[in-house]
């Protein structure tokens, strides 16, 4: 496998680090070839930036694109948003050759050049296909068999699907894949794909974010799931901080919010603490006892099994 | 403005495919794009500047996806934004965000006690200066541009 950075972004190293430390420890659990490059700035993030200044969005993705050129190594990101602007601009400036000039004119001043040959990854879709299923498996070593979970995509992992072809926009798989891969079920539900409604709240409108949240919140509650799973930090802000506010107001839901990476740690043995799982605003003890619980009686299920067959001189 | 084409958009004004599948337009009760798109067409966009409506497109790609004419409805609105923004016409938040992003490239600097509590390495080095320097260049090649 290729040498890749680990693009982290401005939102997880600033409010989230126990990310970045689930994150790395699965990375390394897996022992793959990954490194912190220096010299990345924000994105930037389009919702910001792209909307006040189209020129500079590109300048500045192109510029930590530019890195990667410089550095040869390809790039993922456990940010949906970090992965999906740097692939839009990529994808415009492939297209665009005499903006792709103007970009590098100035790109020259620093000593860096676009190229853009590097691939640009979302944390899911990569280790759906970089590092792959089977491989997966291999790391369990105590599943989530028996655990509803509900998955979040969030838009940005699978849109636009013309710059990231990362999975369908409109019908994605990848992530439930995995979720498999661990045990679990991922139960589907009717808000599945909408967007977690946060962008709302970066514009003053806290309310608006708030109903987003209780949209989904609500019928998972209904589902009865033991948790809500994603991987994107401003969604995970959405999920976690905003259900946490709407509680202290009375509005109960304790639905988890639990990261890929922890789930996967969670999976590979790792504990909730060296994880991080207990700095999350909604704790996850619920899901924890249920998992401990079910891992209890597979354990006692598997002895019982070997006894009969040792009785039945089968093994 | 300049950046939006107005025959896409003049189908965009007659379709509303997106409708049923863009999370504002089936949650927010004022949400209404196709209104803000006809007044474009019409030359009468400034009064959606003020208007919330325009902040409230959660640029989640649905509708660029569903359209016949990848084109979709979130054009128009960054479209508005930007004139907005050109204008001073933001939210609070929109602009700190700007200021933050401008003065140091980023939107949120690494919590160094929190990463030493949880044993992370120390974080890698900001391309702050490289970034400021950039950008410096980048606005004067702007102000070259729109006074030739």
């Amino acid at each position: 496998m290729k040498d890749f950075a680990i693009f982290w972004g401005c939102t997880i190293p600033a409010r989230f680090p126990f990310l970045e430390k689930s994150t790395r420890m699965v990375l390394e659990g897996f022992d793959l070839p990954y490194r912190d490059l220096d010299g990345f700035t924000c994105c930037p993030e389009k919702s910001l930036v792209n909307n006040v200044d189209h020129g500079l969005w590109v300048l500045t993705a192109a510029r930590n694109i530019a890195l990667l050129d410089k550095a040869q190594v390809d790039l993922v990101s456990p940010c949906t948003g970090c992965a999906s602007n740097l692939a839009t601009v990529n994808s415009e400036l492939h297209m665009n050759h005499k903006e792709k000039e103007k970009i590098n004119n100035i790109l020259k001043e620093v000593g860096l050049e676009f190229k853009g040959e590097n691939k640009l990854r979302h944390l899911v879709p990569f280790f759906h296909d970089e590092v792959g299923i089977p491989k997966i498996k291999n790391k369990i070593v105590k599943p989530l068999y028996g655990m509803r979970v509900a998955i979040h995509y969030g838009c940005h992992m699978i849109r636009p699907s013309h710059a990231l072809k990362n999975d369908d926009p409109l019908d994605p798989k990848k992530f439930d894949n995995l979720i498999r891969a661990m045990g679990a079920e991922s139960v589907q539900y009717m808000t599945k794909l909408m967007c977690c409604g946060q962008g709302l709240d970066r514009v003053d409108q806290h309310e608006n974010a708030l109903h987003f949240a209780r949209l989904k919140l609500k019928e998972l509650k209904a589902k009865n799931v033991d948790a809500m799973v994603l991987c994107c930090p401003s969604c995970y802000l959405q999920f976690d901080n905003n259900q946490f506010l709407m509680e202290k107001e009375g509005e109960k839901f304790g639905i988890p919010i639990l990261y890929f990476t922890e789930l996967m740690g969670l999976a590979m043995g790792y504990k909730p603490e060296e994880l991080g799982i207990d700095s999350h605003r909604i704790d996850a003890n619920g899901f924890l006892e249920k998992w401990e619980r079910l891992n209890r009686e597979l354990t006692k299920t598997e002895e019982i099994t070997r006894a009969m067959e040792a009785g039945f001189g089968i093994a | 403005m300049e950046s939006l084409d107005l025959k896409l958009l003049e189908v965009c004004s007659r379709c509303g495919a997106c409708y049923h599948i863009c999370p504002s337009c089936l949650n927010l009760p004022d949400y209404d794009p196709r209104a803000v798109i006809k007044d474009i067409l019409a030359g009468k966009y400034e009064k959606w500047l003020n208007h919330k409506s325009i902040w409230q497109c959660l640029e989640c790609h649905h509708c660029l996806e569903i359209c016949f004419q990848r084109y979709g409805f979130e054009n128009a609105m960054t479209a508005m934004r930007t004139v907005a923004s050109k204008k001073g016409i933001t939210s609070p938040q929109v602009k700190r965000g700007w200021d933050m992003f401008i003065k140091t490239g980023r939107l949120g600097e690494p919590m160094a006690s929190a990463r030493k509590k949880l044993n992370l390495p120390e974080s890698a080095k900001s391309g702050a200066e490289d970034f400021k320097k950039m950008v410096k260049l980048y606005q004067e090649e702007k102000t070259a541009g729109s006074k030739e």
